[in-house]
């Protein structure tokens, strides 16, 4: 697609767009890597956009200098920078936690369990922001946004290295595993004497863990937050694991690939971006794009197939 | 003995009375509460326009002796309907609607109004079918004001109205950013020298918004200015700025709605324009004429002072519609607490139209 994209959308093939590419990837790659691991473990988590959402408001309540935010200030100043990824990430893990109690504990489904999450949290981040927005984070956290490193942004990075650690934990630990095994078949695998319930519950808590850290970058990407930040992700976030690889049944799937689901989207929202589209066609164009671009993934398989 | 009879047949009377009275007063207080309570159903809370408005209506209505109920239909158009459905049942003195979708409402309208129920119209106008009153700052001619405003600007910066203009609308399938871009294109049609690429913000979400102007400052270098259509997206559009290294000033940029965030940025220097829906205008005019359209009594088509906006009453085939005008708000204007974006609400009471 990125061939393709290069030879027929007008100033598309450079390297600042591939940069923007990867770094407009960041929110629903990290946001994606938690749900792609509850699906592998043969759960669903709804949840996570709306987790996002409220780690980036209370990340811009308490941090951001207009709007509804606070403006809590640090000596040194740049401490804002560990505090506040703290509790976005705490925030994220309990709301995590939460869910895994209902499902493994209660016995819940874990479907209506996420929904009912995906809505009250959303209602909990107009709630504590009363519908308003906090604007303007602190230097040390917007330089998060704004620099880079190998002319790739620093956020864009913190995704990266996301996706190589749990894609290492995924493939090379034995909690990895027995995720996957739990995905495939849970009966078997409690025989086998591996805890389910535990792990099932862990597997929760890291989709909160990273959904807040898909908010805290999102938050800083927008330097604050509004009402509505990440509304939509959630369905992106879900192309991108289903793209990737990822079985809806649980069991089967490899972060890699979600990571290619997610630089695919974002390269087609680019390439529409860049496009000049008139504005009523875009959603339609960025269907179709995503239809083709598995077809043509459909068509390698076969022809590979066809040459083994 | 007699005296004592009377006296105790009086206090008896009194008491009677007095009881009787309590529980008329009762009665007729219920009545009253019953009869005096609005619903105002909001499209939704996730925007600063929309959030304060339901407390600039609530508190005008109360000036003038009404208690407002708010309905968040959260952008869904068969929610609203519901809840439209819903409210009827209550019978209440008049329905307040900020429909989410401009015409899908028309005949939840006709037949509330059926049901003797006045509907007004709040800020987003339905002209499908008749309401017994519309407040409006008119969604067009924010485009309008947009437009003369960018003229200004482009003129300053290039000796002419030439230049090229990025337009982020909102979310494509909102009617409102969509007459905004109808309004601001007409004005600017006659403008040759000025290139405007378009492209939406799906959902109206701040971070969409934000990769546009990062993709078009790479692809675009030589944007002279960006116009969004709402002041959160314009927050996300100087983010990115910023990350392609830009200063304040540097890319002009003109945001509509005249939200708190909006101002910030003008007085941080990003941001040149804000073109103002004048929301406490809006708000007040649906006061100034509740009890005429509660009691189902003419109103006059003609010039009315709205929070000291002269405002203009039609008589349109939609019913009375009041248009306030929108202010463009810079840097010289922008302490004016008439600009709701200030968040000072006005604390005199409204006055009812007579």
């Amino acid at each position: 697609m990125l061939c393709i994209f290069s030879a027929t959308v007008p100033r598309f093939f450079q390297i600042e767009i591939f940069a923007n590419i990867v770094e407009h990837s960041t929110f629903v790659g990290v946001m994606a890597i938690g749900l792609a691991i509850i699906i592998i473990a043969g759960n669903m988590d709804l949840s996570v956009e709306s987790v996002a959402a409220l780690a980036a408001m209370i990340t811009g309540i308490l941090f951001a200098s207009h709007g509804v935010g606070l403006g809590i200030a640090f000596t040194p100043e740049w401490l804002v920078l560990p505090v506040s990824l703290l509790i976005a990430l705490t925030v994220g893990g309990v709301i995590g936690a939460f869910n895994g109690f209902l499902v493994v504990v209660m016995q819940m489904n874990a479907f209506i369990v996420t929904l009912a999450s995906y809505i009250w949290v959303r209602g909990l981040v107009v709630a504590v922001s009363g519908g308003r927005s906090a604007q303007d984070l602190p230097p040390p956290l917007r330089f998060i946004g704004i620099e880079t490193f190998l002319a790739i942004p620093l956020i864009a990075w913190i995704a990266i290295t996301c996706f190589v650690v749990f894609s290492f934990v995924m493939s090379k630990t034995p909690f990895g595993r027995h995720v996957t095994m739990i995905g495939g078949n849970p009966v078997a695998t409690y025989r086998a004497g591996i805890n389910v319930g535990r792990i099932t519950v862990t597997t929760f808590v890291i989709a909160g863990i990273v959904s807040g850290l898909a908010g805290w970058m999102l938050a800083i990407r927008t330097s604050g937050a509004t009402a509505n930040l990440g509304t939509g992700m959630l369905f992106q976030a879900f192309a991108a694991v289903v793209i990737g690889g990822v079985s809806l049944k649980g069991g089967v799937g490899r972060l890699p690939g979600v990571y290619a689901g997610v630089l695919l989207l974002s390269s087609i929202q680019t390439a529409i971006n860049l496009m000049g589209l008139p504005a009523h066609y875009t959603q339609v164009i960025l269907g179709l794009l995503v239809l083709a671009a598995m077809l043509l993934d459909a068509l390698k398989i076969s022809v590979r197939r066809r040459l083994a | 003995m007699k005296s004592t009879m009377s006296r105790r047949r009086l206090l008896e009377s009194v008491g009677l009375l007095g009881v009787g009275a309590v529980v008329a007063a009762c009665a007729s207080g219920a009545g009253t509460a019953e009869k005096r309570k609005m619903y105002y159903l909001v499209p939704t809370l996730l925007d600063e326009f929309q959030t304060e408005s339901v407390k600039a209506i609530e508190k005008f209505m109360k000036d003038v002796g009404y208690e407002t109920v708010t309905l968040n239909a959260d952008n869904k158009t068969d929610v609203q309907q519901s809840q439209m459905n819903d409210v009827m049942n209550l019978k209440p003195a008049a329905i307040i609607l900020a429909a989410v979708d401009f015409n899908a409402l028309k005949p939840s309208i006709e037949k509330a109004r059926a049901a003797g129920i006045p509907v007004m119209i709040f800020d987003r106008q339905i002209t499908a079918t008749k309401s017994d009153f519309t407040s409006v700052a008119g969604t067009v001619d924010i485009g309008y004001v947009a437009a003369g405003e960018i003229q200004r600007l482009l003129k300053e910066k290039n000796g002419d109205v030439k230049g090229k203009v990025l337009q982020v609308l909102g979310d494509p399938a909102d009617p409102y950013t969509l007459d905004i871009q109808a309004g601001f294109e007409e004005k600017m049609k006659a403008f040759a020298g000025v290139e405007i690429i378009s492209l939406p913000a799906m959902l109206w979400e701040a971070s969409n918004a934000g990769t546009i102007v990062a993709d078009q400052m790479v692809a675009n270098p030589d944007i002279d200015l960006i116009f969004v259509h709402a002041a959160h997206l314009a927050v996300a559009a100087v983010a990115s700025l910023e990350a392609k290294g830009k200063k304040p000033g540097e890319v002009m940029l003109v945001s509509s709605n005249g939200a708190p965030v909006g101002l910030d940025l003008i007085r941080k220097g990003w941001e040149q324009v804000e073109v103002e829906q004048p929301l406490y205008a809006q708000a007040a005019a649906l006061a100034m004429f509740a009890d005429l359209v509660v009691n189902k009594k003419e109103i006059k088509a003609g010039k009315y002072q709205v929070l000291g906006l002269e405002s203009t009453v039609t008589l349109e085939s939609w019913g009375p519609n009041i248009k306030i005008p929108g202010a463009a708000i810079t840097k010289d204007n922008i302490n004016e607490a008439r600009f709701w974006g200030n968040l000072k609400a006005p604390t005199d009471a409204i006055q009812s139209v007579k």
